[in-house]
């Protein structure tokens, strides 16, 4: 019996060697551990041994049936690595074959940089501040130390609308009565109309929209703009210096220069057009900057203390100062389109790059 | 307004290259935008004299000139030209120079004989017409020096910058003005010009007589008279000083005035005396001629010299003789009584005129002169008498004459000069500087302000040319620029940051835009201008109150005439102009504010100005790639869309049914409700909109109102408990009538199985053969799930059949199997 079992095994371990299938392994596995398995009917024999021959061969017989099992379930296992290696060669794909991207739509130029502007002020502490678009005279121009005939009045620069019953408004009465319409031309009559509504202390930003009569390569009669005001009781030129220092460097990065030079605005005294380096030559001096190695971005200045008397402010007890930007040119300052036009064109091949 | 620097040397010494000047110029806030160099062109020609000429071998109608061009050898050159004679001078154009038309000029045989250069023309040389003589070679005078870059010779080496004035400093725009930032910067003295009038026996008074009806638009009218001058071309420097900055040359007389109109900013008129009328009953002091300034009478006709007849009205100021207006004040002269070849006897204007008057009737004739563009601005008062002295030198120096002695000038408006307080301390505070008091005392110095200490305060005394300052303000700003911008401190703001009011509006727009870009979306802007037949396009109903658009009183054209009520049209062009390039994967949003009339949102204006979010979904949507395909978008992705925007801005409450905007197909568009405000349509455009923008497939878009969300939306969140016992998915397929709508048997499951239903989703719904004419099948996936226990078989069973026979009794609904 002894013999018999060693047969068994021995025979069984050659048998597995040659197993390809997993159907091949169970009809061996019946063959030796099934009700008529091999390895079933000695152990069914043990009963007609001796007690003296029980002992060591039923120790045998358990050590046989361990090393088989043991044998059949590595044989098991080694045989699904190698179906789970086939299977997975057989799955390999064309890796060059394109991508299932989820669609995703990209935020317009103009309205990325004017974010891009508003994230740096609000860090400096400026809050967003609006205002209508349609706009009277008085806020437009007359708040802001432009009387009537004033050049920037004129006709070819300014948005008028068509009367339509301006009138009707209970507060209309008297002088507003007789205000035109007109679509602001910069979005500094915000700064009067918050001025209007706020004590001081006032930092404020305004982002948005304003018109003018120009339509060429480098004007569209529609433009953004961010207009800032800072009104405190010491507010100075040099502070309204480093707010714009901070922007410009934060905004076009460390190395770009920056110059403040003396300008005209009607509700800015002292006045400043500021210029920074070159984006395209780095102040070397080329196409895009007249050959000056400057770049107008800013017009910026003290806040006039007629504005102040228009918003019931006391020019004895608080200053302050104001700056604004186009954002288009700011934005072309990167991308470098040769008609701004395009900004408005919305074709998806423009949106798409940016 | 164009310098040129030699004009501006005699003036002021300075020692600074062109470059140099612009660059201080510009940080003194007079911004030089280009900077020309006159002469550039001619580089490589100077003054040669031909020696002698002897015949070309070779050719008849060729010679051969030794030129000497101030070098050891002469040099050899073949001519043509039928002028060319020995001794005259000519500009040479020497080896290597290219000349304005192009042509470079080589070592060249022609026929067979050396030529080391070339005579020139002034056509070649690209010179201005007043020096261009006959034909042939340019004949220079005798009197040049051999050998000198022609430039030179001609005055032309100089450099032309070209300025932009502020409106706030019209003082700048004459060279004298300009030489007096100058000063402010360099120091330097200024020279002014040196009049010495030679004047004849006769009173001006018995020639004319200055009256000023109108004082309060002419404060001050002077004027002189010069006799027996001979008009005619003005002399070379005269016209090239004008031509250096651009302006026409015409003769002497008005050569003059233009000129001095350039040196001291102060526009001069000059009449002939003889077109003005007699005074014909006599003035008492016996004057042949009476100026009269006045306001036009109503409909008072007047030619100017451009030819052009105006009818005036009592606004306007005019010169007047004795009987009819002569001028138009501050702005053009009039026809009749222009200077001409035949005129002997000049008057000559030199006024000031109210600004806002000259601007009002410029602009009310459409006419801009250099004349106006300075009276509009302000000119000096001051300098109405040396302009006029000047100006009458100059027409006795260059056009003969005498003048007749002394000048009129009647001068009613007169005022004190402008004093100011200045505090040194305020000055510094308004800065951020720490300038020391004598340094601002110098600054105002040299800017030609009179400075008067006391106690530690400063009187400053305005100079008549800067009626700009009129306040303490003006001069710190005066100080600031002269001082340097660049030199004033950068400092951060020391106040207090104001704590930042919450802005729901800000959130709701952020949301929204971060996921329609997150799902497909390009943004757009559109200019908030269109086309009035916009609301047709979109086939609005008559009525609707979005027709009612604000209509601009000077648009660019039609296209940009009304203000936009709605974004709808502007996507559809955008989706017109992508298609017709060709792109058809088309999915944009725009949020923009719209313009709407009636009603107020803002106390003081009657226009609403509301902002709106609005998208369009056509053509394909997907990759268009293997294994992504295009496939075209349908009313239910617009749907989607939708959806996650009132999910991300926290709606829950809202319906959504159908409405009967013209824009949609009939049975492809909804509106979205909130009790009972409408918080935006979609749906699919209607054909004939398609048509109208010649889109070739459908499209779908979405208009929603920003206020409306931001009035609704809710943001605030608390946590829910994770659900602890598991959930049972039971599907149920049901049959019903097939105008039942999905989501009434959807709210029957809900409302049966109350909170023990957590959610049901519509899987499949089917139409055809399997099912009954006139039914449909509807597929739900019914999720039970209790918070508070396991639910067992026998529960989710008995619940499962309630949901059942509810469907059954309420819809006739019955299951599919």
């Amino acid at each position: 019996m002894k013999a018999e079992l060693e047969a068994i095994q021995a025979e069984a371990l050659e048998a597995l060697k040659a197993v390809k299938t997993p159907d091949a392994l169970e009809s061996l596995r019946i063959t030796y551990f099934g009700r008529r398995g091999k390895l079933t009917d000695v152990m069914k024999g043990m009963g007609t041994l001796s007690k003296a021959e029980r002992p060591a061969i039923g120790k045998l017989a358990n050590e046989v049936r361990t090393t088989l099992t043991q044998a059949f379930e590595k044989a098991t296992e080694a045989l699904h690595h190698q179906q789970q290696a086939q299977q997975l060669e057989a799955e390999s794909v064309d890796i060059t074959l394109p991508g299932r991207k989820p669609a995703y739509g990209k935020a317009h130029p103009v309205m990325q940089t004017l974010e891009r502007i508003e994230a740096i002020f609000s860090q400096m502490g400026f809050q967003v501040a609006t205002g209508p678009e349609v706009e009277m005279e008085y806020y437009n121009f007359d708040a802001l130390n432009t009387p009537a005939d004033h050049p920037a009045r004129d006709l070819h620069d300014t948005f008028y609308l068509e009367a339509r019953g301006w009138k009707q408004h209970p507060q209309e009465e008297g002088e507003d009565a007789r205000s035109e319409r007109l679509l602001r031309t910069h979005t500094s009559p915000v700064q009067i109309r918050v001025m209007e509504n706020q004590k001081p202390p006032v930092r404020i930003i305004v982002p948005g929209k304003a018109y003018r009569v120009d339509y060429d390569v480098s004007h569209t009669p529609m433009f953004h703009q961010v207009e800032g005001l800072l009104v405190d009781t010491h507010a100075t030129f040099s502070e309204l210096k480093g707010v714009l220092a901070s922007f410009v460097r934060q905004m076009f990065g460390e190395q770009t220069q920056m110059r403040f030079r003396p300008h005209f605005f009607p509700f800015t005294e002292p006045s400043a057009e500021i210029d920074i380096s070159c984006t395209v030559c780095q102040g070397k001096g080329c196409r895009s900057c007249g050959h000056t190695g400057w770049i107008e971005i800013l017009g910026a200045g003290s806040v006039d203390p007629e504005v102040f008397h228009a918003v019931n402010y006391n020019p004895a007890e608080v200053t302050g100062f104001a700056f604004g930007m186009g954002v288009e040119r700011i934005a072309n300052l990167q991308f470098r389109i040769p008609d701004i036009r395009t900004f408005y064109e919305n074709d998806l091949r423009f949106l798409r790059q940016f | 307004m164009n310098v040129t620097v030699n004009w501006l040397k005699t003036y002021i010494d300075f020692a600074l290259s062109p470059s140099e000047l612009a660059d201080r110029l510009t940080m003194l806030g007079i911004e030089v935008e280009s900077i020309k160099h006159l002469g550039a062109e001619l580089a490589g020609v100077v003054v040669g004299k031909v020696t002698t000429i002897k015949p070309h071998p070779n050719a008849d109608k060729l010679v051969l000139c030794q030129v000497d061009v101030g070098e050891a050898a002469a040099l050899q050159i073949v001519c043509g030209a039928p002028n060319v004679t020995a001794g005259m001078l000519a500009p040479v154009a020497t080896i290597g120079t290219e000349l304005p038309n192009g042509i470079t000029i080589k070592r060249a045989k022609l026929r067979g004989q050396e030529s080391q250069g070339m005579l020139c023309s002034e056509k070649e040389l690209g010179l201005a017409a007043q020096l261009a003589s006959a034909s042939g070679l340019m004949e220079l005078p005798p009197t040049m020096s051999i050998g000198m870059p022609l430039a030179q010779a001609l005055g032309l080496d100089d450099v032309v910058l070209e300025l932009e004035i502020t409106p706030n400093r019209p003082d700048c725009l004459s060279l004298i003005g300009v030489a007096r930032e100058i000063r402010a910067e360099t120091g330097n003295a200024l020279k002014l010009p040196q009049v010495n009038l030679q004047e004849d026996e006769t009173d001006i008074r018995e020639m004319t007589a200055v009256t000023i009806d109108a004082p309060e638009l002419c404060p001050r009218y002077a004027a002189r008279v010069i006799r027996g001058v001979k008009v005619g071309k003005s002399p070379a420097w005269l016209q090239q000083r004008l031509e250096s900055v651009g302006v026409g040359v015409i003769n002497n007389i008005v050569d003059v005035t233009n000129f001095v109109l350039m040196e001291y900013g102060q526009p001069l008129h000059a009449f002939d005396y003889h077109k003005l009328a007699d005074v014909k009953h006599g003035l008492a002091n016996g004057a042949l001629r009476r100026i009269v300034v006045r306001r036009a009478a109503e409909g008072e006709q007047l030619k100017t010299l451009d030819e052009v007849e105006h009818k005036l009205t009592s606004d306007m100021l005019v010169i007047a003789d004795a009987e009819k207006p002569v001028a138009l004040a501050g702005i053009m002269g009039g026809y009749d009584s222009e200077i001409t070849a035949a005129t002997c006897d000049v008057l000559l204007e030199s006024a000031y005129f109210q600004p806002s008057s000259i601007r009002a009737t410029a602009k009310a004739l459409g006419m801009n002169t250099e004349a106006s563009y300075r009276f509009e601005r302000g000119a000096d008062p001051g300098t109405v008498l040396p302009a006029l002295d000047r100006g009458a030198q100059l027409i006795a120096e260059l056009a003969g004459g005498t003048l007749c002695a002394g000048s009129v000038d009647v001068y009613p408006g007169q005022q004190p000069l402008v004093q100011l307080q200045l505090r040194p301390e305020r000055v510094n505070f308004v800065l951020g500087t720490a300038l020391e008091a004598t340094e601002m005392d110098a600054i105002l110095n040299r800017l030609g302000f009179h400075v008067k200490a006391t106690d530690g305060e400063y009187q400053v005394t305005v100079p008549t040319f800067r009626s700009d300052v009129t306040r303490e303000i003006d001069l710190i700003e005066e100080i600031a620029r002269v001082y340097g911008y660049d030199n004033i401190p950068t400092t951060l703001p020391r106040g207090d940051i104001p704590v930042p009011a919450p802005e729901p509006r800000t959130e709701v727009r952020k949301r929204i835009k971060h996921f329609l870009l997150a799902s497909g979306m390009m943004e757009a802007v559109n200019y908030s201008f269109c086309h009035p037949n916009c609301f047709e396009k979109i086939r609005l109903n008559k009525n609707n109150p979005l027709r009612e658009a604000l209509q601009l009183r000077n648009p660019l054209s039609p296209e940009m005439s009304i203000l936009r009520t709605t974004l709808l049209p502007s996507l559809l062009e955008n989706a017109q102009h992508n298609r017709n390039h060709q792109i058809d994967d088309i999915a944009l949003f725009e949020m923009s504010t719209v313009f709407l009339v009636g009603g107020t949102s803002r106390p003081d204006s009657p226009v609403k100005e509301p902002e709106r979010v609005a998208g369009i979904l056509a053509g394909e949507i997907g990759g268009g790639v293997y294994g992504n395909p295009y496939r075209c978008p349908d009313f239910f992705d617009i749907k989607g869309v939708v959806e996650g925007i009132l999910e991300v801005c926290g709606m829950t409450d809202y319906t959504i049914q159908q409405t009967a905007e013209p824009t949609f197909h009939p049975g492809r568009n909804a509106e979205v409700l909130l009790a009972d405000r409408r918080l935006g349509i979609f749906g699919e455009a209607h054909p004939r909109v398609l048509e109208n923008y010649a889109l070739p497939y459908k499209a779908y878009l979405f208009e929603f109102d920003v206020e409306a969300l931001v009035g609704t939306a809710e943001f605030s969140k608390r946590f829910e408990p994770i659900p602890i016992y598991p959930n049972v998915q039971r599907d149920l397929a049901i049959v019903v009538d097939a105008d039942v709508l999905s989501d009434i048997p959807m709210a029957l499951i809900y409302a049966t199985g109350g909170t023990l239903v957590e959610s049901v989703r519509l899987f499949d719904v089917y139409l055809g053969d399997q099912v009954p004419a006139g039914k449909k099948s509807l597929a739900y996936t019914i999720t039970y799930h209790s918070a508070t226990e396991t639910l067992t078989d026998k529960a989710v069973n008995a619940l499962h059949d309630r949901v059942v026979k509810r469907l059954n009794c309420e819809l006739g609904a019955e299951l599919r199997m």
